[in-house]
């Protein structure tokens, strides 16, 4: 039996242990702090020595294989910049969480992280995000999401890299029609998650169906269904000669392998999340020749020198098999690393600081890992210029893109939902 | 026309799965009264073997590992817990199994990782297209081995002695013990039954043709999805688990397409409170009569 001494031991120990704790959540300092040595002005998660940036992503949910790549693409570029003497001379720092794609998830790891971060170099998920909108603008934090919802730029303080959903739906049917793989008049199909990212994608193809007569057959689904069989089956009655797809990478395979089995044989065409190389290696695999994915960067293997450099990098670093989230996740760090250097030479790495270099970037750069990157216009997606890529299993991470970057005429008079 | 013969055979080939699920819930529930939820999770165990045996014993071989280990599992979780609890009542047995399901499901899930592996190599994604009808392999390989299993149940209940005895106790367990019977073995063998089936289940669920996903939690939810498929047909009923499968195959594959996707999810739930509302025993369940 416990003695009473012991228990006591025991509680106070406990008791201490919880209030450390407790002053402990707020570790990283939230709110801003007077200026260091240089002028520089400093706020949460900025010390003397580090920047640390929040990476909120799915390593366990149905986006878990690009939520990996992004991860490492992030982690690459950090090594990088902190092998290049980081910036305003302090060191990157990362701080991971998984939310699993859950929105309930993410709002309790929230919390948690908040107070350790700048900012986010990594927001995975439009429910998440959408979920997180009121405590970005409470805390002011700049996110860049791992999710291309242009419904998400009301908020000030999201900064995407790469165009939207409904701008990589509009392109992408430009270039099927390019193509002569539709035309004027047809009906299409398109299968959507339903929710911020799968409305967004719709937005865009009804757009476009707008402007070219085309009819569109929607479907909804949710994130977790995976065989869409019936669906399919309906669709080919309908006589649609080409399904999009705004949906998660197994469901891409469902379709791709049912459209084939039923000898419909149209082409698909999916927003950029749709695909991940594990599908190369599914029974779906054979019937992937009829997808085409529209994203605003570079796949993997891709044919530029950055490209090439990250590439090169990932293999030396990491074994899993890559995908289009590694190239992705770098040239997002590269964006953040601009806003940083903006932000130092203002002298000020408070949240607001941050916030403020944003608005002032009109030309992020990173080497074409993505286009060229505008984020000076309010509510406007920062690039409507897409990649067309296909799938191919000879290239390293999957994919080989069939058509460079380019931006439609439908897309460049396309309002965003938010767009002043 | 094309249509609606297609969505046809979609619906039976995936309600020939429904149907060897459903078979796990009645084989269990007809031996002890114990609806068993950590049906799922055996499926899951079942897969998860065949994945880390298929390297190294083949497809095959590791498909009979995987049966076997699901089978194992399941006469291990009878003899461990189940037997240990034998007045406990049969409710509280199935919320034993529920805490079982969760255990095993989330280590299953934590250790396949990031792998959503494909397991049915043999039959997936290889359609056979017949007059403008595309048949899908996998549902016609469990279409004969639903066939096989439950014809196979079906003489095993009426000539051996195992089924007679679990016959004798579905119908009174005590009578059936002042006869003889030994309703540990009957019990055990129950298990082990329900559990091969899991097994054997999981090879067409985890493929491109049933769920369109490998291995994974989905895998979980779609064995758990057979159970309102148990429910109509009468939860002590083989023929019942065969025609509920189907009506869930069929039901789910019709109102997608003429009602809407969304409500092809409920809509499995539906006819099984309708039919409940009508025979609370299921369509071929035995009536419980109470004198009074």
């Amino acid at each position: 039996m416990t003695s009473t001494p012991t228990r006591f031991a025991a509680c106070a120990a406990l008791s201490a242990a919880l209030v450390l704790s407790a002053c402990g959540t707020k570790g990283g300092g939230s709110g801003s702090s007077g200026p260091d040595a240089e002028g520089v002005r400093t706020g949460s998660g900025v010390t003397a020595t580090d920047i640390t940036l929040g990476v909120m992503t799915d390593k366990t949910g149905v986006f878990k294989n690009l939520g990996l790549g992004i991860t490492q693409g992030n982690e690459l570029w950090a090594k990088d910049i902190n092998a290049a003497g980081g910036v305003c001379g302090r060191q990157v720092r990362l701080e991971t969480v998984d939310h699993g794609y859950k929105a309930d998830t993410a709002k309790t790891l929230y919390p948690q992280i908040e107070p350790k971060v700048a900012g986010f170099v990594q927001m995975l998920g439009s429910p998440v995000v959408a979920a997180l909108k009121q405590n970005l603008l409470s805390d002011k934090a700049v996110a860049a999401p791992a999710s291309w919802s242009s419904e998400l730029l009301d908020n000030p303080y999201v900064m995407i890299v790469g165009t939207t959903y409904d701008v990589e739906m509009i392109d992408g049917l430009s270039y099927l029609q390019e193509k002569n793989l539709i035309a004027d008049g047809d009906t299409i199909g398109h299968i959507y998650i339903d929710g911020e990212y799968g409305q967004n994608g719709l937005r865009g193809s009804k757009h476009y169906a707008g402007k070219h007569n085309l009819t569109v057959k929607e479907v909804k689904i949710t994130s977790t269904d995976t065989d869409l069989t019936n669906i399919v089956t309906g669709l080919k009655g309908d006589g649609v000669k080409a399904i999009l797809l705004t949906t998660s990478p197994p469901q891409t395979g469902s379709v791709a392998a049912v459209n084939k089995a039923l000898g419909l044989n149209v082409p698909l065409l999916g927003n950029n999340p749709v695909f991940d190389p594990a599908l190369l290696k599914s029974p779906a695999a054979s019937a992937l020749d009829k997808l085409h994915i529209v994203a605003s960067s570079v796949p993997f293997s891709a044919d530029l020198p950055k490209a090439k450099d990250v590439a090169a990098k990932y293999k030396a670093a990491y074994r899993e098999p890559a995908n289009g989230g590694v190239p992705y996740g770098y040239a997002v760090g590269e964006v953040w690393g601009t806003v940083l250097k903006k932000a130092c030479e203002n002298k000020d790495l408070t949240r607001d600081g941050i916030a403020k270099a944003l608005k002032e970037t009109t030309s992020a750069g990173t080497e074409n890992l993505v286009a060229a990157l505008d984020f000076s216009k309010p509510g406007a997606p920062a690039t409507r210029q897409v990649y067309v890529a296909q799938p191919d299993p000879g290239a390293e991470g999957g994919v080989r893109y069939v058509k460079p970057l380019f931006e439609a005429a439908e897309a460049r008079d396309y309002v965003a939902p938010h767009q002043k | 026309m094309n249509t609606f013969l297609q969505l046809v055979v979609n619906g039976l080939g995936k309600g020939a799965v429904f149907a060897l699920l459903a078979l796990g819930f009645v084989v269990i529930f007809k031996a002890t009264e114990v609806v068993n939820f950590a049906h799922g999770s055996l499926v899951l165990f079942g897969g998860y073997l065949v994945v880390v045996t298929r390297e190294s014993l083949g497809w095959v071989g590791a498909s009979l590992v995987g049966i076997l280990s699901a089978a194992l599992l399941a006469l291990a979780v009878e003899r461990l817990l189940l037997a240990r609890a034998r007045s406990a009542d049969a409710n509280s047995l199935a919320l034993l199994t529920i805490g079982l399901d969760v255990i095993i499901t989330e280590e299953v899930v934590r250790r396949l990782g990031v792998t959503l592996p494909f397991l049915g190599e043999a039959w997936d994604a290889q359609p056979i297209q017949i007059g403008g009808i595309t048949l899908f392999r996998t549902h016609l390989v469990a279409l004969a081995v639903s066939a096989v299993l439950i014809t196979a149940f079906f003489l095993a209940f009426r000539y051996s002695d195992w089924g007679v005895a679990m016959r004798a106790q579905a119908e009174n367990r005590e009578a059936a013990a002042l006869m003889g019977i030994r309703s540990s073995r009957v019990t055990a063998t129950a298990w082990l039954v329900a559990g091969a089936l899991a097994g054997v289940a999981v090879l067409f669920i985890a493929t491109q043709d049933f769920s369109g996903a490998g291995l994974s939690r989905g895998t979980h939810s779609i064995a758990l999805a057979a159970f309102p498929a148990a429910i109509l047909g009468g939860l002590d009923s083989t023929a019942g688990a065969v025609v509920g499968g189907l009506v869930v195959g069929l039901a789910e594959a019709l109102s997608a397409q003429y009602i809407s996707f969304d409500f092809s999810k409920s809509a499995v739930f539906l006819v099984m409170l309708v039919v409940l509302a009508l025979r609370p025993s299921g369509l071929f369940g035995t009536r419980e009569s109470t004198r009074v």
